[in-house]
């Protein structure tokens, strides 16, 4: 199956930016394995849509707060992201939750079998950020099944 | 007996958390304001000492809705510096997808984030419309909303195509463009930029663009209105109808001074219509009056921001951006610098587009209400209009003249300086770039929203929102849904901030309150 690797966040915010830290780790792994597409999605907000409309599993990789102890890593659902309280009305920013919730009802091509989050809690050291990039990697190939 | 009421809550901007802004409010009636950038970003001290032209991979990435407009403004400066003009096919190519960026942005604007409004039913329960405007623009399932959204997202192969890529192209570089669309990708454009029009025609206008322009004058409007139930029931109709109910006419004077730079520099040999060198007039107007752009005429303040005190207003070829926010307690308030043009200020965006280019419509709806919340937001939903046009006259250009030039070699950045003037979706946006050794010495960007929402200056004049804000009724302090209409029709965007996923917290409640 197809995996899509969308790294989210602003690389000028420190707090924002562990998502595209990762995205610079797996700029560096390459070759990733075949069939799978590493997208560096910084802060296109809406303008992500057309990459969930190709099918296959993806793993957005990106900040989050509240959710684990900092330096740590979590992994959301995509029910977990909808789940997500009051984020569902648009703004320059338009979020994750936002573009996931409004996602089918727009798509013009086929959905994502699977959709998850690997989230990334306040500052991660180096170790974490390598860690993230090969779970990403890993959920892309064969999602949740076998991560431990 | 007057009442005083201070620390109210709405939500703003939706941009989580990154502007703030502070009212006081005296007897239901907006007395003062002021607006807060409370994230310092520092973008300029990160360009100091790059390469000459790391600013067309940098700074695309500080806006994720703004990004080809940010690329446009840093290829425009180094253009300048290399005393370089970009082929015909490269001001075609950088003009299309500026365009595609505003269009998208436009449309998305006015029905997500500001008529998204007029289904607000704590405000708009009783209004005679708001029934319809629920069904139109709910969040993720009001009509309009879903179909903004499907008919905007298609554009973007557009700018996938033109670019090479998508997100996160840099195809634009000092001389012209690193991209040569093939004929079939060219004609594949067209037929995406024709179906977009069709359907802006369709749905947002409810007429031809052709019909639309006859509209002149604002008994033309009222006119075109009743003229077909397509024209009432299209969402500008609809937009048009509401505003009036609801007042908005007679909400948001601000400055009533506006400031355009002119964009989309056209090709030597086109059809498409210009001043100037420029499809869209550069001028500064007050009231109507409109008098030419000058550049020399710009200088940033700090005085009420968070930045090293002490020095006079600077043009921001000489301007520095040192963080300093300590002491000066209650005067400095602010991360963004204010914008003067002349020592004035400015109003910025769609409206100062419309009056600096003599819109016949836009000058009358000036002279008989002044600037306000409805005329500013139509300017933007109508601006598309003059765009898709232009849009499919160059990719037919691009057809014909496909092996002509598209790039002009620069093989190195010299030493000089150089700016980059163009017109965001909100506004100018200016980049002013200084090289030396083929590295940045300094890096100065003034975006729209800067220009809108600064601060106070050295003499304590407002910003352009925070005077619009002033004199607006407030009936409901707990769901101040005037005040908003106020500062969304300059469609703030301070999105170069921080977005992730938070936990329990709802995105975009920005803080309407005293205390700054």
């Amino acid at each position: 199956m197809k995996g899509t690797i969308i790294c989210i966040g602003n690389r000028f915010v420190e707090e924002d930016c562990a998502g595209l830290q990762v995205f610079d780790c797996l700029q560096a792994m390459h070759p990733l394995p075949t069939g799978i597409e590493l997208v560096e999605g910084g802060l296109a907000g809406l303008n992500l849509l057309p990459l969930l409309e190709q099918g296959g599993r993806v793993v957005f990789v990106d900040a989050v707060k509240g959710f684990t102890q900092s330096g740590e890593i979590v992994v959301l659902t995509h029910r977990e992201i909808l789940q997500s309280p009051g984020q569902f009305r648009f703004g320059h920013e338009a979020g994750l939750p936002y573009v996931l919730a409004i996602l089918p009802k727009v798509c013009d091509g086929e959905l994502p079998e699977d959709i998850v989050l690997l989230g990334l809690e306040g500052r991660c050291v180096e170790k974490t950020l390598e860690k993230a990039a090969k779970m990403s990697v890993a959920m892309a190939m064969h999602g949740l099944r076998d991560l431990g | 007996m007057v009442k005083i009421a201070k620390g109210i809550n709405i939500p703003l901007n939706r941009a989580e958390g990154d502007l703030e802004i502070n009212v006081e409010i005296k007897d239901g009636i907006i007395t003062e304001a002021w607006s807060a950038g409370t994230l310092f970003r520092g973008f300029e001290g990160m360009m100091r000492g790059r390469g000459a032209l790391d600013g067309l991979v940098m700074t695309p990435r500080v806006c994720g809705i703004c990004s080809i407009t940010h690329l446009t403004a840093a290829a425009e400066a180094l253009d300048a510096i290399a005393g370089v003009t970009p082929p015909d096919n490269a001001r075609r190519l950088r003009n299309l997808a500026l365009m595609v960026e505003t269009v998208q942005s436009d449309v998305r604007q006015a029905i997500l984030m500001f008529m998204v409004d007029f289904a607000n039913r704590e405000a708009y329960g009783d209004h005679p419309l708001g029934k319809d405007a629920h069904g139109r623009y709910q969040p993720l399932a009001g009509r309009a909303a879903l179909e903004v959204i499907r008919e905007s997202k298609r554009l973007l192969q557009v700018l996938a195509i033109i670019g090479g890529q998508w997100p996160h192209t840099s195809f634009m570089v000092p001389g012209g463009v690193t991209s040569i669309p093939e004929i079939s990708k060219l004609l594949q454009c067209r037929i995406i930029v024709e179906h977009f029009q069709s359907w802006y025609e369709r749905s947002i206008l409810g007429c031809s663009i052709e019909r639309w322009s006859a509209v002149r004058s604002v008994s033309d409007l009222a006119a075109w209105l009743t003229e077909s139930p397509a024209h009432r029931d299209s969402e500008v109709g609809f937009f048009v109808r509401f505003s009036r109910q609801a007042g908005l006419h007679t909400l948001g004077k601000g400055p009533n001074r506006f400031l355009s730079y002119g964009n989309f520099p056209l090709p030597a040999d086109t059809a498409v219509q210009g001043t100037a060198g420029r499809m869209t007039a550069a001028g500064y107007a007050v009231g109507t009056s409109v008098f030419p752009f000058e550049a020399d005429k710009i200088t940033e303040d700090v005085s009420h921001s968070w930045y090293e005190q002490g020095a006079v207003p600077t043009h921001p070829f000489v301007g520095k951006t040192k963080p300093y926010a300590s002491g000066q307690s209650g005067t400095l308030y602010s991360w963004v610098k204010a914008p003067r043009y002349g020592g004035e200020v400015i109003e910025t965006g769609p409206l100062a587009e419309m009056i600096v280019a003599g819109n016949p419509l836009f000058l009358d709806l000036i002279e008989k209400d002044g600037a306000n919340v409805m005329a500013r937001q139509l300017a933007r939903f109508v601006r598309p209009a003059a765009l898709l046009v232009p849009m499919a006259a160059w990719l037919g250009e691009l057809v014909d003249k496909r092996g002509d030039s598209f790039y002009h070699s620069v093989r190195s950045i010299p030493d000089g300086q150089g700016a980059g003037l163009i017109q965001a979706a909100r506004g100018a946006l200016g980049h002013w770039v200084k090289i030396q050794d083929e590295k940045i010495v300094n890096y100065q960007i003034i975006t729209p929203t800067a220009w809108n929402g600064s601060p106070r200056d050295e003499n304590g004049l407002r910003g352009a929102w925070e005077e619009a804000l002033i004199g607006t009724p407030v009936k409901d302090s707990k769901n101040p849904v005037e005040a908003g209409h106020v500062v969304r029709s300059f469609d703030p965007c301070l999105v170069c901030a921080v977005h992730c996923l938070h936990k329990g917290r709802e995105c975009g409640s920005v803080k309407v309150g005293s205390g700054r």
